[in-house]
Protein backbone atom coordinates (compact mmCIF):
# COMPACT_ATOMS: atom_id res chain seq x y z
CA UNK A 1 0.00 0.00 0.00
CA UNK A 2 1.35 3.36 -0.92
CA UNK A 3 0.30 6.84 0.01
CA UNK A 4 0.50 9.84 -2.17
CA UNK A 5 3.67 11.67 -1.37
CA UNK A 6 2.37 14.44 0.78
CA UNK A 7 4.82 14.71 3.58
CA UNK A 8 3.44 15.13 7.03
CA UNK A 9 6.06 14.27 9.56
CA UNK A 10 4.91 14.73 13.14
CA UNK A 11 7.17 16.32 15.69
CA UNK A 12 7.40 14.37 18.93
CA UNK A 13 8.74 15.89 22.10
CA UNK A 14 10.18 13.98 25.02
CA UNK A 15 11.81 15.14 28.20
CA UNK A 16 15.16 15.82 26.56
CA UNK A 17 14.55 15.31 22.86
CA UNK A 18 12.69 16.38 19.78
CA UNK A 19 11.94 13.80 17.14
CA UNK A 20 11.53 15.71 13.89
CA UNK A 21 11.96 15.43 10.14
CA UNK A 22 15.53 15.05 8.91
CA UNK A 23 16.63 18.33 7.37
CA UNK A 24 19.48 19.61 5.24
CA UNK A 25 21.14 21.13 8.31
CA UNK A 26 21.59 17.61 9.72
CA UNK A 27 23.43 16.34 6.69
CA UNK A 28 27.04 16.84 7.80
CA UNK A 29 26.35 15.00 11.06
CA UNK A 30 24.59 12.21 9.21
CA UNK A 31 27.36 11.90 6.64
CA UNK A 32 29.98 11.73 9.40
CA UNK A 33 28.02 8.95 11.08
CA UNK A 34 27.73 6.91 7.88
CA UNK A 35 31.41 7.47 7.04
CA UNK A 36 32.42 5.55 10.16
CA UNK A 37 32.01 1.82 9.56
CA UNK A 38 32.65 1.06 13.22
CA UNK A 39 29.48 2.97 14.06
CA UNK A 40 27.37 2.44 10.94
CA UNK A 41 27.80 -1.32 10.55
CA UNK A 42 24.79 -2.05 12.75
CA UNK A 43 22.66 0.46 10.86
CA UNK A 44 22.94 -0.84 7.32
CA UNK A 45 26.65 -0.27 6.85
CA UNK A 46 28.94 2.59 5.93
CA UNK A 47 27.98 5.02 3.17
CA UNK A 48 30.09 7.60 1.46
CA UNK A 49 28.89 11.20 1.46
CA UNK A 50 27.02 10.93 -1.83
CA UNK A 51 25.30 7.73 -0.77
CA UNK A 52 24.43 9.33 2.55
CA UNK A 53 22.69 12.20 0.71
CA UNK A 54 20.57 9.74 -1.23
CA UNK A 55 19.82 7.81 1.95
CA UNK A 56 18.61 10.96 3.66
CA UNK A 57 16.41 11.79 0.69
CA UNK A 58 15.07 8.23 0.74
CA UNK A 59 14.04 8.69 4.37
CA UNK A 60 11.84 11.62 3.35
CA UNK A 61 10.49 9.58 0.45
CA UNK A 62 9.79 6.70 2.84
CA UNK A 63 7.64 9.03 4.91
CA UNK A 64 5.82 10.12 1.78
CA UNK A 65 5.22 6.59 0.52
CA UNK A 66 4.48 4.81 3.82
CA UNK A 67 3.23 7.58 6.07
CA UNK A 68 5.96 6.82 8.59
CA UNK A 69 9.73 6.66 8.67
CA UNK A 70 12.82 7.73 10.54
CA UNK A 71 12.86 10.84 12.65
CA UNK A 72 15.98 12.77 13.42
CA UNK A 73 16.56 12.67 17.16
CA UNK A 74 17.48 16.23 18.04
CA UNK A 75 18.57 17.80 21.29
CA UNK A 76 15.66 19.77 22.71
CA UNK A 77 17.83 22.73 23.64
CA UNK A 78 20.33 22.96 20.82
CA UNK A 79 18.51 21.12 17.98
CA UNK A 80 21.75 19.20 17.39
CA UNK A 81 21.23 15.89 15.61
CA UNK A 82 21.90 13.09 18.11
CA UNK A 83 20.69 10.04 16.23
CA UNK A 84 17.91 8.42 14.26
CA UNK A 85 14.83 6.59 15.37
CA UNK A 86 11.66 5.55 13.65
CA UNK A 87 9.61 2.99 11.80
CA UNK A 88 11.21 1.51 8.70
CA UNK A 89 9.59 -0.67 6.09
CA UNK A 90 11.12 -0.33 2.65
CA UNK A 91 10.22 -2.61 -0.24
CA UNK A 92 11.49 -6.10 0.53
CA UNK A 93 11.36 -5.78 4.32
CA UNK A 94 9.36 -8.47 6.13
CA UNK A 95 7.26 -6.01 8.16
CA UNK A 96 7.59 -2.59 9.79
CA UNK A 97 10.40 -2.41 12.30
CA UNK A 98 11.42 0.17 14.83
CA UNK A 99 15.05 1.16 14.41
CA UNK A 100 17.40 3.43 16.29
CA UNK A 101 20.95 4.64 16.41
CA UNK A 102 22.77 7.21 18.50
CA UNK A 103 25.53 9.19 16.82
CA UNK A 104 29.05 9.54 18.26
CA UNK A 105 29.02 11.43 21.51
CA UNK A 106 25.32 10.80 22.12
CA UNK A 107 25.60 7.27 23.45
CA UNK A 108 25.36 6.19 27.04
CA UNK A 109 22.72 8.75 28.01
CA UNK A 110 19.61 6.74 27.28
CA UNK A 111 18.78 8.87 24.28
CA UNK A 112 17.98 6.01 21.93
CA UNK A 113 15.80 4.42 24.61
CA UNK A 114 13.92 7.64 25.24
CA UNK A 115 13.38 8.19 21.53
CA UNK A 116 12.42 4.59 20.78
CA UNK A 117 9.87 4.45 23.60
CA UNK A 118 8.19 7.56 22.21
CA UNK A 119 8.36 6.39 18.61
CA UNK A 120 6.87 3.00 19.53
CA UNK A 121 4.07 4.59 21.49
CA UNK A 122 3.33 6.95 18.61
CA UNK A 123 3.32 4.05 16.16
CA UNK A 124 0.81 2.17 18.27
CA UNK A 125 -1.42 4.97 19.49
CA UNK A 126 -1.44 7.43 16.62
CA UNK A 127 -0.38 5.44 13.58
CA UNK A 128 -2.45 2.45 14.63
CA UNK A 129 0.19 -0.21 14.18
CA UNK A 130 -0.60 -3.52 15.83
CA UNK A 131 2.85 -4.96 16.29
CA UNK A 132 6.48 -4.00 15.76
CA UNK A 133 9.77 -5.78 15.33
CA UNK A 134 13.39 -4.70 15.45
CA UNK A 135 15.83 -6.39 13.10
CA UNK A 136 19.28 -6.50 14.67
CA UNK A 137 22.56 -7.83 13.36
CA UNK A 138 24.09 -10.60 15.48
CA UNK A 139 26.76 -9.09 17.69
CA UNK A 140 25.10 -5.69 17.99
CA UNK A 141 24.99 -6.08 21.73
CA UNK A 142 24.00 -2.50 22.47
CA UNK A 143 20.94 -2.73 20.26
CA UNK A 144 19.99 -6.13 21.64
CA UNK A 145 20.27 -4.73 25.16
CA UNK A 146 18.04 -1.80 24.20
CA UNK A 147 15.47 -4.07 22.55
CA UNK A 148 15.34 -6.21 25.67
CA UNK A 149 15.09 -3.14 27.87
CA UNK A 150 12.03 -2.20 25.82
CA UNK A 151 10.51 -5.59 26.53
CA UNK A 152 11.17 -7.07 23.08
CA UNK A 153 12.15 -10.72 22.81
CA UNK A 154 14.02 -12.73 20.22
CA UNK A 155 11.59 -14.36 17.84
CA UNK A 156 13.48 -15.73 14.85
CA UNK A 157 16.17 -14.97 12.36
CA UNK A 158 15.64 -13.80 8.81
CA UNK A 159 17.91 -13.37 5.85
CA UNK A 160 18.32 -9.72 4.87
CA UNK A 161 19.37 -9.85 1.23
CA UNK A 162 21.96 -7.16 1.70
CA UNK A 163 23.11 -7.58 5.29
CA UNK A 164 22.78 -11.32 5.81
CA UNK A 165 21.24 -13.02 8.80
CA UNK A 166 19.45 -10.72 11.22
CA UNK A 167 17.78 -11.31 14.56
CA UNK A 168 14.12 -10.40 14.66
CA UNK A 169 13.05 -9.05 18.04
CA UNK A 170 9.31 -8.75 18.67
CA UNK A 171 8.11 -5.85 20.75
CA UNK A 172 5.26 -5.98 23.22
CA UNK A 173 2.01 -5.00 21.52
CA UNK A 174 -0.02 -1.82 21.93
CA UNK A 175 -2.01 -3.17 24.87
CA UNK A 176 1.16 -3.95 26.81
CA UNK A 177 2.81 -0.56 26.47
CA UNK A 178 -0.13 1.85 26.70
CA UNK B 1 27.06 26.17 -8.44
CA UNK B 2 24.49 27.80 -10.65
CA UNK B 3 25.02 30.61 -13.07
CA UNK B 4 22.76 33.12 -14.70
CA UNK B 5 20.49 33.56 -11.69
CA UNK B 6 17.55 35.76 -12.54
CA UNK B 7 15.40 35.20 -9.50
CA UNK B 8 16.87 35.48 -6.00
CA UNK B 9 17.09 31.95 -4.61
CA UNK B 10 14.97 32.73 -1.55
CA UNK B 11 12.18 34.05 -3.75
CA UNK B 12 12.43 31.21 -6.17
CA UNK B 13 12.39 28.70 -3.38
CA UNK B 14 9.27 30.13 -1.82
CA UNK B 15 7.43 29.36 -5.01
CA UNK B 16 8.02 25.66 -4.80
CA UNK B 17 8.45 24.84 -1.13
CA UNK B 18 5.17 24.29 0.65
CA UNK B 19 4.92 24.06 4.38
CA UNK B 20 1.77 22.49 5.66
CA UNK B 21 0.58 22.66 9.20
CA UNK B 22 -0.89 19.37 10.24
CA UNK B 23 -3.62 19.29 12.87
CA UNK B 24 -2.62 18.28 16.34
CA UNK B 25 -4.77 15.26 17.19
CA UNK B 26 -2.87 14.35 20.33
CA UNK B 27 -1.87 17.61 21.87
CA UNK B 28 -0.50 18.28 25.32
CA UNK B 29 -2.68 16.58 27.88
CA UNK B 30 -3.50 13.75 25.49
CA UNK B 31 -2.21 10.23 25.76
CA UNK B 32 1.36 11.47 25.73
CA UNK B 33 0.96 13.65 28.80
CA UNK B 34 3.87 13.20 31.12
CA UNK B 35 5.84 11.35 28.51
CA UNK B 36 5.79 13.18 25.24
CA UNK B 37 3.69 15.74 23.51
CA UNK B 38 2.68 15.54 19.90
CA UNK B 39 3.33 19.00 18.68
CA UNK B 40 1.95 20.71 15.65
CA UNK B 41 4.04 19.45 12.83
CA UNK B 42 5.62 21.71 10.29
CA UNK B 43 6.27 19.45 7.39
CA UNK B 44 8.72 19.83 4.60
CA UNK B 45 6.21 19.25 1.85
CA UNK B 46 6.87 18.02 -1.58
CA UNK B 47 5.03 20.45 -3.71
CA UNK B 48 5.83 19.79 -7.29
CA UNK B 49 4.20 22.29 -9.61
CA UNK B 50 2.02 20.87 -12.35
CA UNK B 51 3.11 21.89 -15.83
CA UNK B 52 1.03 21.25 -18.91
CA UNK B 53 2.37 21.02 -22.43
CA UNK B 54 0.61 20.16 -25.69
CA UNK B 55 0.59 16.45 -25.04
CA UNK B 56 1.83 16.01 -21.48
CA UNK B 57 1.20 16.80 -17.87
CA UNK B 58 4.28 17.08 -15.69
CA UNK B 59 3.37 16.37 -12.07
CA UNK B 60 5.17 15.30 -8.93
CA UNK B 61 5.86 11.62 -8.31
CA UNK B 62 3.08 9.66 -6.63
CA UNK B 63 3.07 6.28 -4.95
CA UNK B 64 1.14 4.78 -7.83
CA UNK B 65 4.00 5.64 -10.19
CA UNK B 66 6.30 3.12 -8.56
CA UNK B 67 5.32 0.11 -10.68
CA UNK B 68 6.25 1.82 -13.93
CA UNK B 69 9.45 3.12 -12.35
CA UNK B 70 10.39 -0.37 -11.12
CA UNK B 71 9.54 -1.92 -14.48
CA UNK B 72 11.84 0.50 -16.26
CA UNK B 73 14.66 -0.10 -13.77
CA UNK B 74 14.24 -3.87 -14.08
CA UNK B 75 14.92 -3.60 -17.81
CA UNK B 76 18.20 -3.49 -19.64
CA UNK B 77 17.22 -0.07 -20.95
CA UNK B 78 18.01 1.33 -17.51
CA UNK B 79 21.71 0.47 -17.83
CA UNK B 80 22.44 4.02 -18.96
CA UNK B 81 20.41 5.44 -16.05
CA UNK B 82 22.10 3.67 -13.14
CA UNK B 83 20.19 0.38 -13.51
CA UNK B 84 19.22 -2.31 -13.60
CA UNK B 85 17.77 -2.31 -10.09
CA UNK B 86 15.81 -5.02 -8.32
CA UNK B 87 12.50 -3.96 -6.71
CA UNK B 88 13.97 -3.14 -3.27
CA UNK B 89 16.71 -1.06 -4.88
CA UNK B 90 14.21 0.59 -7.19
CA UNK B 91 11.95 1.43 -4.25
CA UNK B 92 14.81 3.18 -2.47
CA UNK B 93 15.70 5.06 -5.63
CA UNK B 94 12.08 6.09 -6.04
CA UNK B 95 11.95 7.23 -2.41
CA UNK B 96 15.18 9.18 -2.97
CA UNK B 97 13.64 10.92 -5.98
CA UNK B 98 10.69 11.99 -3.83
CA UNK B 99 12.94 13.21 -1.02
CA UNK B 100 14.96 15.15 -3.59
CA UNK B 101 11.94 17.43 -4.02
CA UNK B 102 11.91 18.10 -0.30
CA UNK B 103 15.62 18.71 0.06
CA UNK B 104 16.14 20.73 -3.11
CA UNK B 105 12.73 22.23 -3.80
CA UNK B 106 12.74 20.67 -7.25
CA UNK B 107 13.17 17.25 -8.78
CA UNK B 108 11.98 14.82 -11.40
CA UNK B 109 8.39 15.07 -12.58
CA UNK B 110 6.30 12.12 -13.70
CA UNK B 111 5.05 12.52 -17.26
CA UNK B 112 1.43 11.73 -17.96
CA UNK B 113 0.14 11.65 -21.52
CA UNK B 114 -2.92 13.89 -21.61
CA UNK B 115 -4.84 11.93 -24.21
CA UNK B 116 -4.46 8.52 -22.59
CA UNK B 117 -3.51 9.17 -18.97
CA UNK B 118 -0.55 6.84 -19.50
CA UNK B 119 2.62 7.28 -17.47
CA UNK B 120 5.23 7.78 -20.17
CA UNK B 121 8.40 8.61 -18.26
CA UNK B 122 10.19 11.12 -16.08
CA UNK B 123 11.78 14.45 -16.81
CA UNK B 124 13.15 17.07 -14.49
CA UNK B 125 15.89 18.56 -12.42
CA UNK B 126 18.29 16.28 -10.64
CA UNK B 127 20.92 17.43 -8.16
CA UNK B 128 21.75 14.73 -5.63
CA UNK B 129 24.83 14.80 -3.41
CA UNK B 130 27.99 14.41 -5.46
CA UNK B 131 26.54 15.96 -8.61
CA UNK B 132 28.51 18.93 -9.95
CA UNK B 133 25.42 21.10 -10.41
CA UNK B 134 21.71 20.75 -11.23
CA UNK B 135 21.03 18.56 -14.22
CA UNK B 136 18.17 18.42 -16.70
CA UNK B 137 17.37 14.73 -17.05
CA UNK B 138 14.87 12.66 -19.00
CA UNK B 139 13.75 9.06 -19.30
CA UNK B 140 10.97 7.64 -21.43
CA UNK B 141 9.42 4.31 -20.57
CA UNK B 142 9.13 1.49 -23.08
CA UNK B 143 6.84 2.19 -26.01
CA UNK B 144 6.80 5.97 -25.69
CA UNK B 145 10.01 6.82 -27.49
CA UNK B 146 10.26 8.33 -30.94
CA UNK B 147 7.41 10.83 -30.63
CA UNK B 148 9.29 13.82 -29.25
CA UNK B 149 7.70 13.52 -25.81
CA UNK B 150 11.00 13.78 -23.95
CA UNK B 151 11.89 16.91 -25.88
CA UNK B 152 8.50 18.47 -25.19
CA UNK B 153 8.81 17.76 -21.46
CA UNK B 154 12.48 18.74 -21.26
CA UNK B 155 11.78 22.11 -22.83
CA UNK B 156 9.02 22.76 -20.30
CA UNK B 157 11.20 21.65 -17.40
CA UNK B 158 14.12 23.76 -18.60
CA UNK B 159 11.94 26.83 -18.93
CA UNK B 160 10.62 26.25 -15.43
CA UNK B 161 14.15 25.92 -14.08
CA UNK B 162 15.27 29.11 -15.79
CA UNK B 163 12.19 31.27 -15.30
CA UNK B 164 10.86 30.11 -11.94
CA UNK B 165 13.88 28.76 -10.09
CA UNK B 166 16.56 31.04 -11.46
CA UNK B 167 18.73 28.07 -12.33
CA UNK B 168 20.85 27.75 -15.37
CA UNK B 169 22.42 27.22 -17.72
CA UNK B 170 21.76 23.60 -16.87
CA UNK B 171 23.83 20.56 -17.66
CA UNK B 172 22.77 17.10 -18.74
CA UNK B 173 24.83 14.11 -17.64
CA UNK B 174 24.76 11.44 -20.33
CA UNK B 175 26.44 8.07 -20.79
CA UNK B 176 28.68 8.19 -23.88
CA UNK B 177 26.81 5.29 -25.48
CA UNK B 178 23.37 6.78 -24.89
CA UNK B 179 22.97 7.98 -28.45
CA UNK B 180 19.28 8.83 -28.16
CA UNK B 181 19.92 11.11 -25.19
CA UNK B 182 22.87 12.73 -26.90
CA UNK B 183 20.71 13.41 -29.95
CA UNK B 184 18.04 14.96 -27.76
CA UNK B 185 20.58 17.09 -25.90
CA UNK B 186 21.76 18.43 -29.25
CA UNK B 187 18.20 19.13 -30.39
CA UNK B 188 17.78 21.11 -27.18
CA UNK B 189 20.79 23.19 -28.13
CA UNK B 190 23.17 21.64 -25.60
CA UNK B 191 26.79 21.00 -26.46
CA UNK B 192 29.41 18.66 -25.06
CA UNK B 193 31.37 20.56 -22.44
CA UNK B 194 33.56 18.03 -20.66
CA UNK B 195 33.94 14.48 -19.49
CA UNK B 196 33.07 13.48 -15.97
CA UNK B 197 32.83 10.32 -13.90
CA UNK B 198 29.77 9.48 -11.83
CA UNK B 199 30.34 8.88 -8.11
CA UNK B 200 30.12 5.19 -9.09
CA UNK B 201 33.10 5.70 -11.39
CA UNK B 202 31.20 5.32 -14.66
CA UNK B 203 32.41 7.74 -17.34
CA UNK B 204 29.82 10.22 -18.57
CA UNK B 205 29.67 13.29 -20.75
CA UNK B 206 28.44 16.63 -19.50
CA UNK B 207 26.38 18.58 -21.98
CA UNK B 208 25.76 22.28 -21.37
CA UNK B 209 22.41 23.79 -22.27
CA UNK B 210 22.09 27.29 -23.71
CA UNK B 211 22.00 30.28 -21.37
CA UNK B 212 18.56 31.20 -20.06
CA UNK B 213 18.76 34.39 -22.14
CA UNK B 214 19.20 32.35 -25.30
CA UNK B 215 16.21 30.07 -24.83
Amino acid sequence: MMHDPVLSIPVLETERLILRAPASRDFDTLAAFFADETRAWGFGGALNRDEAWRWMASVLGHWALRGYGFWMIADKESDAALGLCGIWNPEGAPEPEIGWVAFAGAEGRGIAYEAAQTARRHAYEVMGMGTLTSNILPGNTRSIALAERMGAHFERTYENRRLGEMLVYRHPGPEAVS
Amino acid sequence: MTRGTRIPPHRARSRVARFTEAPNPEGPGGPFAGMATYETSVSPGISAPVIETDRLILRGPEGGDFDAFAKFYASERSTMNGGPLDPPQAWRAFATAIGHWTLRGYGMWSLVERSSGALVGRVGLWYPGGWPEPELGWTLYDGFEGRGLAQEAALAARSYAYDMLGLGPLISVIAPDNLRSIALARRLGATHERDWALPSGAPVWIYRHPDPEAT
